[in-house]
């Protein structure tokens, strides 16, 4: 073949441009950790980092919800232990009051038991994050209101909350709920807290009841009907109790999904679009070097023609 | 015989070729840098002998011809190859853009909440990927806190980001079909010089060969470059006759004809502003399948439409899709009613200004009177995992995702070919070159060659001269 002068220059410089592109690609691999940013470099694999990293988000997000349970989950929990102590106490002063005290005494324990209400009503109305925790979804005002007379004895307490709650997805398909509903008489959807129609539960009332019948000194009404009445109140709290624990068990496991598929996605994405840095680096190597010895031979044989020779 | 007298013209006759060799090569050398240039070569042959009765004496030598070095096949192939890199090379140049619009781009260190905000603070491409995945996320927190004003606040922010990287994503696509239409204009005009000045060359052509004074070697390399030209933008078919007047044509239709420019290209609507090309003249329109101007035609009412519906029809699902969802819940003010987005593709999407103004009108809950529900915010939410019958089954996500992949791979597609046509475009030019290139050292040769046989030619003469001298003084 016959070649002529401008071919040198010519293919050098096509020969540089070559390597220039392929050096500047290189470095931005290395520079970025990452074999694809744009759509034109593997569109299928776009696709696939697209689609993972909105998975991987969601997980995120996910995460997020669980943490946001939990602590609302925490909240109810401490809660439902000062609850489960006036509980203690309302059932202690029940059984105490036999027909051994006298009505005296007993009209003392009706002024704690009126202070034990008080104390319920206050725990009720526990707040989190400005929403009442027992309110179900109509949580922005008080779920219980009380009711006392000129004797500073309680005459009633009334629940204003609903009974629906609201869930959370804690995984994709997956919904779950930290809420209690304070009070049930439906006997159908959530278990109430305080009252609850299917589990014969009605907190307050039964409290009130004591409270009126150790007022009127009568021992033997305490003892048939409010002893056994308090009962299943606390099996309803202990019922509580145990739920708050499943579902904070539930959290737990749900979190470790989440960060598992937040850490499986993360390492398929990796897959697709991340550059092997050690790869990269040779590739960006052997570049560099042919690069220069292209310069350095361009260099001498541009340099020469006849035309030195030739006097 | 010649006589001395008769040797005498034969060696100005030697020298005048002999120079003319010079000049030649002379020439050459200064045209090396001329891409457009064929190296040219004198051809010598003998002059006409004299018959003698000892047989035919020579006369010497004499320049025939001054021709051009060219492979006129590959010329031919140069033309046509070059339609087929213009052709892929605005089809790459209109697509990039069109990616370059879309802004959508993988960014690993962006991941997670650190990384997120490490890049956003440095100018992190977000593309609408991430947008909607934030919306949705949105529609998550608020669905865990629902009376949350932060929440609801950091929602709708989120949502106007989406639309207005929806707007700005469908004006940059409207934008690029304007400047699109305005290259093909270019592309016309610049057709239309190049078929006037290929016309003007076939005249010039002709008047200088008239006499059969030989090729018009220099004005022919000019007009091979002007067709060159031409068949970057569109594909041509030339052909050249009997006289030298090349015929240029283009699918079917002729341009050039003698040394007439016969018709003009034009741009005519084709309907709903598709600018498409045809001959002004005779009203053809004109079906091309190679050349820059119809590669960026072929950009813009492919990949590029593909991609403005597809995201305008994901946009309206989109605004659709949560509207309906949203006007059925209830704000923190027992509101109804109420329309999450205006509008109804990308160019008009936007976040109800009411809701903007104030985030407890965000109707998160299913029931009226409790404003811990939040029924219609995990609605919303799981929108993102909802397949829709509109986007083929599949998801927001995955249909956009699909959009994207779609425009990369005709961009890959596109980078491909031009770097395939390349090499070939660069094999044709060394092939070119090899063939016409000049070759400093051979002319450098030649004229060392031409040189010396000048040299020579001159001592002929002077020892003619000697010659003329000797019989002059035989009789004194």
């Amino acid at each position: 073949m016959r070649v002529t002068n401008n071919m040198f220059p010519d293919r050098l410089a096509s020969q540089l441009s070559t390597l220039t592109a392929r050096q500047n690609r290189l470095q931005d691999q290395v520079a970025t950790g990452q074999r694809i940013a744009r759509p034109e470099d593997d569109p299928g694999a776009m696709r696939r980092v697209l689609d993972l990293q909105a998975e991987s988000r969601q997980a995120e997000q996910h995460q997020q919800n669980i943490a946001a349970l939990k602590e609302q989950a925490g909240v109810s929990y401490s809660a439902l232990q000062p609850l489960r102590r006036v509980s203690d106490r309302a059932s202690e002063l029940a059984i105490l009051a036999d027909g051994t005290k006298s009505p005296d005494t007993l009209k003392l324990y009706a002024i704690e038991v009126s202070q034990l209400i008080q104390q319920a009503v206050q725990l009720g109305n526990t707040k989190y994050r400005g929403d009442y925790l027992f309110a179900g979804t109509k949580n922005d005002q008080p779920p219980f209101v009380l009711a006392t007379d000129a004797n500073g004895l309680v005459t009633g307490v009334t629940y204003q909350g609903n009974t629906s709650t609201a869930v959370t997805e804690v995984s994709e398909g997956m919904t779950l709920s930290a809420q209690t509903v304070g009070a049930n008489v439906s006997g159908s959807g959530p278990r109430g807290l305080f009252t609850d129609a299917a589990a014969g539960a009605d907190f307050f009332n039964h409290l009130i009841a004591l409270q009126n019948h150790l007022q009127a000194g009568d021992a033997a009404a305490v003892n048939a009907t409010d002893v056994p009445a308090l009962g299943k109140d606390e099996d309803n709290l202990l019922f509580h109790l145990a739920q708050n624990g499943t579902v904070q068990a539930r959290l737990a496991t749900a979190e470790n999904l989440a960060s598992d598929r937040v850490f499986a996605t993360e390492k398929l994405i990796s897959g697709e679009a991340d550059a092997d840095l050690a790869q990269t680096l040779v590739r960006l190597n052997d570049t560099q070097n042919a690069y220069r010895a292209a310069l350095q031979s361009g260099g001498t044989i541009m340099n020469l023609s006849l035309l030195d020779f030739l006097r | 015989m010649l006589g001395l007298f008769g040797t005498l013209a034969l060696g100005t006759r030697a020298l005048s070729a002999q120079r003319q060799g010079i000049e030649t090569a002379g020439h050459n050398l200064a045209n090396v840098n001329n891409p457009a240039y064929t190296r040219q070569r004198i051809q010598l042959r003998t002059s006409n002998a004299l018959p003698t009765s000892i047989g035919p004496v020579g006369t010497g030598v004499e320049v025939a011809a001054l021709q051009q070095v060219r492979d006129g096949l590959l010329e031919a192939r140069i033309a046509s190859e070059g339609s087929v890199t213009g052709y892929w090379a605005a089809q790459q140049k209109s697509l990039q853009y069109g990616q370059a619009a879309l802004g959508q781009e993988i960014d690993r260190q962006a991941t997670g909440a650190e990384g997120a905000a490490a890049a956003s603070a440095t100018g992190s491409p977000l593309g609408l990927a991430e947008s909607i995945q934030t919306l949705f996320d949105g529609f998550q927190s608020v669905a865990t806190n629902p009376t949350s004003i932060a929440d609801r606040q950091a929602l709708l922010q989120k949502a106007k980001s989406l639309a207005s990287k929806f707007n700005l994503t469908d004006q940059r696509l409207d934008q690029l079909h304007t400047q699109l239409d305005a290259q093909l204009a270019d592309d016309v005009s610049d057709v239309n010089e190049l078929l006037a000045g290929i016309a003007a060359l076939n005249d010039d052509i002709g008047n200088a060969e008239v006499g059969g004074y030989g090729a018009a070697n220099d004005l022919r390399d000019v007009r091979q470059e002007k067709i060159n030209a031409l068949a970057q933008l569109v594909r041509v078919d030339t052909a050249e006759d009997a006289v030298g007047n090349v015929t240029v044509s283009i699918n079917g239709t002729t341009f050039v004809s003698g040394r007439e420019r016969t018709d003009t290209l034009a741009l005519y609507d084709a309907g709903g502003g598709q600018q498409l090309l045809r001959a002004a003249t005779s009203g053809t329109a004109l079906t091309l399948t190679s050349g820059a101007m119809q590669g960026t035609i072929d950009a813009r009412d492919g990949a590029l439409t593909t991609l403005r519906t597809d995201l305008s029809s994901l946009a309206a699902l989109f605004i659709t899709n949560v509207n309906a969802a949203h006007s059925a819940g209830f704000s923190l003010t027992g509101s109804t009613g109420a329309a999450f987005f205006t509008g109804t593709d990308a160019s008009t999407m936007a976040v109800n200004a009411t809701l903007a103004g104030n985030p407890s009108l965000f109707q998160a809950a299913g029931v009226s009177g409790a404003s811990g529900d939040n029924q219609t915010a995990l609605a919303l939410a799981q929108l993102a995992q909802t397949r829709h019958a509109g986007l083929n089954q599949q998801t927001f996500q995955q249909h956009y995702g699909q959009t994207v992949a779609a425009l990369g791979q005709s961009l890959a597609t596109a980078n491909e070919q031009s770097s395939d046509q390349s090499a070939v475009t660069r094999l044709l030019q060394t092939q070119r070159a090899s063939v016409s290139g000049v070759s400093l050292d051979e002319e450098m040769a030649d004229l060392l060659k031409f040189q010396k046989a000048f040299a020579a030619s001159a001592k002929l003469i002077t020892t003619v001269d000697e010659m003329l001298d000797i019989v002059v003084n035989l009789k004194r």
